[in-house]
């Protein structure tokens, strides 16, 4: 594929000349065809067969419910390795018949083996699948929150661009959205941006579906903007960013085992409320019968780690507390994940450097002169940004490669464990010996 | 007060044309935004009940809003907890502080043991009914049984409120049917003589009250314009006949000796919580039970509840000079309420 959608006459012209050269040609991609699975994870899909196999058996005998949940687990990785081997097996009595003497059956063989090949990719890939590990968050509903980078007005107006995108999105692909939080700049209220952008502050999206956490998780990152901002009276080009966290949430009416999650000291969701600190932004007086103020904001901060939440948007002090509580719980988890993330990412090798997502890379540009959003991590460009902004069919198309690419790195990173923990295993022998 | 800058309502005129009238009011510019919103979805949400079109109910609002009407009262309603609390002339609106406690208070009784033929709470000065109504709902929803919630109030226009808001909340459904059919709301002064054979009981699990609690110098210097203008004195300050039979020099306080004395009279309840104004106020009422051995012997627990007593961490031990007593304080804020437990 080319990497600019049209190219005039001339330039084809010339190209014919000089050949295709390699620095037109997009090398990029989303998609790792191979087929050569590394030893390391077929063992593991070998080895995870065989104990379902054996937990099959004992299910057989007497009923627990705990066999029968890992048996259900792993069930989905036995199937996938079987259909792995079954078209591996085939295919390679398929190449011993292509060898065969009789040419109508060399014929067949060779009409049958482009099938057999697209069938071992596609089981190939389905077993990698399986065997990536699930985000723990997976199912989730999530919570968007869009915060203007450093940049000023500029970064503030995008921002509203952005928050307007996902609402947008969420409306286009069927996702219940609800928009928590919008709170505009003070002083810059009579500004107006590109297509009456307001400069905004703060907003927050919740997506109420499950699994919605999953969807957007990749869409985490500082995303930048290159244009030419409505008050820029010399034409010249500004660039600056947007912060978009994505954090998981809790369903509408959090059931008995979440909220025991929540008093569970091992899980991320655990907060010890001696260690948060709450203020009523209220002005400060006898309180009580002798004043009375409308102000219901809730400002929460957890003290061991600095996280600060801020509620004001309803006039019930009671549902702003309780959504202060829901935001830092979820702010508070993501950070736990993403410290554990960080000291095994220590502990792998490199493989995974590019993978890891951190609020402070640059993960998407949005280029208003050249009509262009690429996003950084695939390396995909696309075109036709004021679909993109619309939340169209664009952004989708974006948002849905993040995903492949983001299921590539897990299977990447998963190899990468696979082949270390082997290689101790190894070293181990080797000692023993 | 101190002056706005003419500035400020120019910038309150472009965020809506209505909003520099609200500026008085409100005096800053996110409190006008908050309320502004506030009233269009209340105007939203009752269109279907009124005649009036919208934009012209919300400037009837924003414009009784300006003369300085509480928002409560205008909207006629606060939330409180999961609650709707109906607001009217004439009756005290529900305070967040007041909220806080009573959820504190409601977390503490669902983690004790209860008696098991359902708890007995008894509210005085009970005004719009919230804090029995809180109680009720929220211990129900943890799943605490309760035998009888009571609220008394002097005032017939508090009591015809309260009944309206246990109506109010059996419709939206924040309150179950079953519970609310064990709540009711008695008319009757707290002083009269035989309160406590007219209330037909002998004891009471949970005895709570918030009731007036400003002096006269206080309400007269220290409460907002708008609580002074249009809300009820009676709610707030302690009428002067009321006053004349307390023997203190703080005759603010004569509704903590009365309220003390019918817990001794009703067989000293489990727990006993006081609204009070400040930390001055809850050292004198802990005073007042540090004077009475029959209560001192009663009670083991004896705690000050600042604004916010689930939160900060725990109690922190407070010597009160004078007296010469270590009471503990638990919470953040000012001091809002005392606090007595027999276990």
């Amino acid at each position: 594929m080319l990497a600019t959608p049209w190219i005039c006459r001339s330039c084809v012209r010339s190209l014919k000349r000089i050949g295709f050269s390699s620095q037109f040609v997009r090398r990029a991609s989303t998609v790792d065809s191979s087929v050569n699975l590394p030893p390391a994870l077929l063992e593991r899909a070998r080895n995870l067969t065989a104990e379902y196999d054996e937990l099959n058996a004992k299910l057989l005998n007497d009923f627990d419910p705990k066999i029968a949940k890992r048996a259900g687990e792993v069930g989905k990785i036995a199937s996938a390795f079987r259909q792995f081997e079954k078209a591996k097996a085939s295919l390679s009595e398929l190449e011993g018949l292509i060898k065969s003497d009789d040419a109508e059956m060399r014929e067949m063989a060779r009409e049958d083996l482009a099938d057999t090949n697209k069938e071992l990719i596609e089981s190939g890939r389905n077993l990698s699948v399986a065997l990536t590990p699930k985000h723990p968050f997976a199912d989730m509903p999530c919570v968007i929150e869009i915060v203007p980078g450093p940049g000023g007005t500029e970064g503030r107006f995008f921002a509203d661009s952005v928050y307007k995108m996902y609402l947008s999105y969420c409306a286009n692909q069927g996702f219940r959205a609800k928009a928590v939080q919008y709170v505009t700049a003070e002083g810059d209220g009579s500004k107006k941006g590109n297509d009456g952008e307001v400069a905004l502050q703060e907003a927050t999206i919740e997506v109420l579906d499950e699994g919605a956490y999953n969807h957007f998780r990749g869409e985490a990152g500082m995303h930048r903007v290159q244009r030419v901002p409505w008050t820029e009276t010399k034409g010249r080009t500004h660039t600056s960013a947007v912060a978009v966290w994505v954090l998981p949430s809790f369903p509408e009416n959090a059931s008995a085992e979440t909220e025991a999650e929540w008093e569970n000291p091992e899980s991320d969701f655990y907060i010890d409320a001696s260690e948060v600190k709450a203020e009523k932004m209220r002005a400060s007086g006898a309180g009580g019968q002798h004043v009375n103020k409308t102000e219901s904001a809730i400002r929460l901060t957890h003290i061991p780690t600095g996280i600060t939440v801020s509620m004001q948007d309803n006039r019930s002090q009671h549902a702003n507390r309780t959504a202060a509580w829901k935001l830092l719980r979820s702010r508070i988890a993501q950070k736990r994940r993403e410290e554990r993330e960080e000291q095994a990412r220590a502990l792998r090798s490199s493989v995974l450097s590019q993978s890891q997502l951190t609020r402070s890379d640059k993960i998407r540009t949005y280029n208003y002169s050249q009509d262009r959003c690429t996003d950084h991590r695939p390396g995909l460009d696309m075109h036709n940004l004021p679909d993109v902004l619309r939340g169209g069919e664009t952004l989708h198309k974006i948002i849905t490669s993040v995903q492949t690419w983001m299921t590539e790195k897990d299977i990447q990173a998963l190899l990468a464990d696979e082949e270390a923990a082997a290689a101790v295993a190894d070293s181990k022998a080797k000692k023993g010996k | 007060m101190p002056r706005l800058p003419p500035s400020l309502f120019h910038t309150a005129a472009q965020i809506h044309p209505l909003a520099p009238r609200l500026l008085p009011v409100c005096r800053s510019l996110a409190s006008v935004r908050s309320e502004l919103r506030w009233i269009a979805q209340h105007v939203l949400q009752s269109q279907s009940s009124h005649l009036v079109p919208p934009r012209l109910r919300l400037w009837q609002l924003v414009d009784l809003r300006a003369t300085g009407l509480p928002l409560q009262y205008v909207l006629g309603s606060q939330p409180f907890g999961s609650l709707d609390i109906k607001c009217r002339k004439g009756v005290l609106i529900p305070r967040p502080e007041t909220e806080s406690w009573t959820l504190y208070l409601a977390s503490l009784l669902s983690s004790s043991s209860s008696p098991s033929q359902g708890l007995r709470v008894l509210d005085l000065c009970t005004g719009t009914g919230c804090i029995p109504l809180l109680l009720s709902s929220s211990l129900s929803a943890r799943n605490t049984p309760l035998s009888s919630v009571t609220g008394v109030d002097i005032s017939p226009r508090a009591i015809s409120l309260a009944q309206e808001n246990l109506a109010h909340n059996l419709r939206l459904g924040t309150l179950l049917p079953s519970t609310g059919s064990k709540i009711q709301f008695l008319q009757h002064d707290v002083f009269s003589p035989d309160f406590v054979s007219t209330l037909g009981k002998e004891e009471v699990d949970v005895l709570v009250s918030n009731p007036p609690y400003i002096s006269h110098r206080g309400f007269a210097t220290d409460t907002a314009r708008s609580v002074r203008n249009y809300e009820p004195k009676l709610a707030l300050v302690p009428s002067p006949e009321k006053q004349a039979l307390s023997s203190t020099e703080h005759p603010e306080d004569v509704f903590y000796a009365r309220i003390l004395h019918l817990a001794q009279q009703l067989e000293s309840p489990n727990k006993v919580v006081l609204e009070v104004a400040s930390l001055e106020q809850a050292t004198r009422v802990v005073d007042m039970v540090h004077s009475s051995p029959e209560l001192l012997r009663e009670y083991k627990t004896i705690e000050i509840w600042r604004d916010e007593p689930a939160y900060g961490g725990g109690v922190i031990p407070h010597r009160i000079e004078g007296i010469n007593i270590t009471v503990s304080v638990r919470g953040e804020g000012n001091g809002r309420a005392v606090y007595l437990s027999r276990d």
